[in-house]
C-alpha cells in the first residue's frame, strides 16, 4: 500500500467511528428526550423496494383470512361510509398504515382500535402483501348509498388548487396529485374516499388524535382550515372518481 | 498565425462578451465583499430517509437554542412543502447558526433582506452562520424547484427588536 493509500484507510476508518458515535449520542439524546418518532417507517431505498416486492396473490388470500374485507369491501371498496376504501391506495401508504397501526404510532382514533389489533398480527411481508393487493384495483367509486355533493366540493377548489398563502396551507394538489391519486412515495390517494371517513380523518389531525405524519405537516394544515373547508374537501375528493 | 482573419462584427462581439463578463465577475465580487454573499462551505452528510428516527433532526429537536454565548442556533427541516418548524422566532442583531437538512429532494432557503440564502441538498446537512438586523417577518422561501408546490413552499421568519 502506498502512503495515499493508507491515509484513506486510516481516514475512513476514523470517520466511520466518528459515525459511529455520533449514532450513539443520538440514540440516547433520542432515549432521554422520552419521545419517539411519529413513525417508525423511514423510506430507505431498501425500503421501498420492499415493499414494491410485495405479492399481491398472497395478499388477496390474506385480506380473505384476515376477515379484511367485512369493512374494506371484496375489491377495496368499503361498503359503507363509516370506513374508508382502499383500491387503488398507493402500497407505501397502506403499508406505512399497517407498520404504523402495529407500532403503535396511530391509536386513540375512533377507527384504529380493531386495526392496532390485527395488525400485530402481522408481519412486514404480510403488510407489503396487503398493501400490494389493494394497490392493484382502480382508485374506488363511492359506496351504494353514498353520495356527494358537487356544489360544495366546487366551492373549495381555490385551496385544492392554489392552497392558501397566508395560513400556509399548500395546495392539496400539489402533494396528493390533481386527480387525488397520491404520489411518492406514502401520499395517500383521496380520489373515492367517502366523504364521512375523510372529515373524520382531516378532525383527528385537527385535533392531534392522529399524529403518525412526520413533521406534522398534515396536522399544520388540518389545524388551519374551518370544519367548513373540511366538509367541502371531503365532498371534493368524494366525487373526484363519479362518472 | 498573425494573419488569421477575424470579421469586424466577430471582433464587436468578442468585446462585448468580455465586458458582459467583467460585469458580471464585478457584481459577484462585489456583493461577495460587501454583502457578505459566499456559498455554504459546510460539508456533513445525513441519511435523509431517516431523518425523523433520531438525533438532531427527530421532531422533537427541532427550533430555535440559545447557547452559552449569547448565540442561537435554528435546527429546521425543509420538506414538501415547508420548512419545519413552521415559525421561528431570533432576536436581532445576534449571531445566528442555521442547520437545516432536506427530508426528500433538493431545496433551497432564502431569507429576504438577508444573506441568508442556501441549497439544502438531500444526504447534507446545510449550515449558515449569519444575523438578521432588520426586526420584522419575513417568509423563508424554497429557491430551488422542488415539485408542483415548490411556489408555495415557504414558512415564517420572525426577528424580535434587540437583543433579547
Amino acid at each position: 500500500m502506498n502512503n495515499t493509500t493508507i491515509k484513506t484507510v486510516v481516514g475512513a476508518a476514523g470517520l466511520a467511528a466518528a459515525m459511529m458515535m455520533t449514532q450513539v449520542m443520538a440514540s440516547e439524546h433520542a432515549a432521554a428526550a422520552g419521545k419517539s418518532p411519529s413513525t417508525n417507517v423511514a423510506w430507505t431505498a431498501d425500503m421501498v423496494r420492499f415493499v414494491a416486492s410485495g405479492d399481491k396473490e398472497r395478499g388477496a388470500k390474506l385480506s380473505q383470512d384476515m376477515f379484511c374485507a367485512s369493512c374494506h369491501g371484496n375489491a377495496g371498496i368499503a361498503p359503507s361510509a363509516n370506513w374508508p376504501s382502499m383500491a387503488g391506495q398507493r402500497a407505501e401508504y397502506t403499508f406505512k398504515m399497517l407498520k404504523d397501526y402495529k407500532d403503535g404510532k396511530r391509536m386513540a382514533t375512533n377507527t384504529a382500535d380493531p386495526m392496532v389489533a390485527l395488525a400485530k398480527m402481522m408481519s412486514e411481508q404480510d403488510m407489503a402483501d396487503l398493501a400490494q393487493f389493494y394497490a392493484s384495483f382502480d382508485l374506488p367509486e363511492l359506496p351504494k348509498g353514498v353520495s356527494f355533493d358537487a356544489e360544495q366540493g366546487a366551492k373549495v377548489k381555490p385551496i385544492i388548487a392554489r392552497g392558501d398563502g397566508k395560513r400556509l396551507v399548500a395546495p392539496c394538489q400539489s402533494c396528493h396529485g390533481s386527480n387525488g391519486e397520491g404520489a411518492v412515495t406514502d401520499t395517500p390517494a383521496l380520489a373515492g374516499q367517502t366523504p364521512d371517513y375523510f372529515i373524520k380523518t382531516m378532525q383527528e389531525y385537527k385535533s392531534g388524535a392522529r399524529h403518525n405524519d412526520v413533521y406534522a405537516r398534515m396536522r399544520l394544515i388540518a389545524k388551519v382550515l374551518t370544519d367548513e373547508e373540511i366538509v367541502q374537501m371531503a365532498h371534493y375528493y368524494a366525487g373526484m372518481t363519479a362518472k | 498565425m498573425s494573419n488569421i482573419h477575424i470579421d469586424p462584427l466577430e471582433k464587436r462581439w468578442l468585446w462585448s462578451i468580455g465586458g458582459m463578463l467583467a460585469v458580471f465577475w464585478g457584481v459577484q465580487i462585489y456583493f461577495a465583499a460587501a454583502e457578505n454573499l459566499h456559498p455554504p462551505s459546510n460539508v456533513e452528510t445525513i441519511d435523509s430517509a431517516k431523518l425523523h428516527l433520531e438525533g438532531e433532526f427527530a421532531e422533537e429537536n427541532l427550533g430555535v437554542k440559545k447557547e452559552a454565548d449569547g448565540s442561537y442556533t435554528v435546527t429546521m427541516v425543509a420538506a414538501r412543502y415547508g420548512f419545519y418548524p413552521q415559525e421561528i422566532e431570533v432576536p436581532a442583531n445576534t449571531p445566528v447558526k442555521l442547520r437545516i437538512a432536506s427530508f426528500d429532494v433538493l431545496h433551497g432557503v432564502h431569507v429576504p433582506f438577508s444573506n441568508m440564502n442556501t441549497m439544502v441538498v438531500p444526504g447534507y446537512v446545510s449550515e449558515v452562520h449569519t444575523q438578521f438586523n432588520t426586526p420584522g417577518s419575513f417568509p423563508m422561501i424554497c429557491n430551488e424547484y422542488c415539485g408542483l408546490g415548490h411556489d408555495y413552499m415557504y414558512s415564517k421568519l420572525h426577528v424580535t427588536a434587540g437583543k433579547s
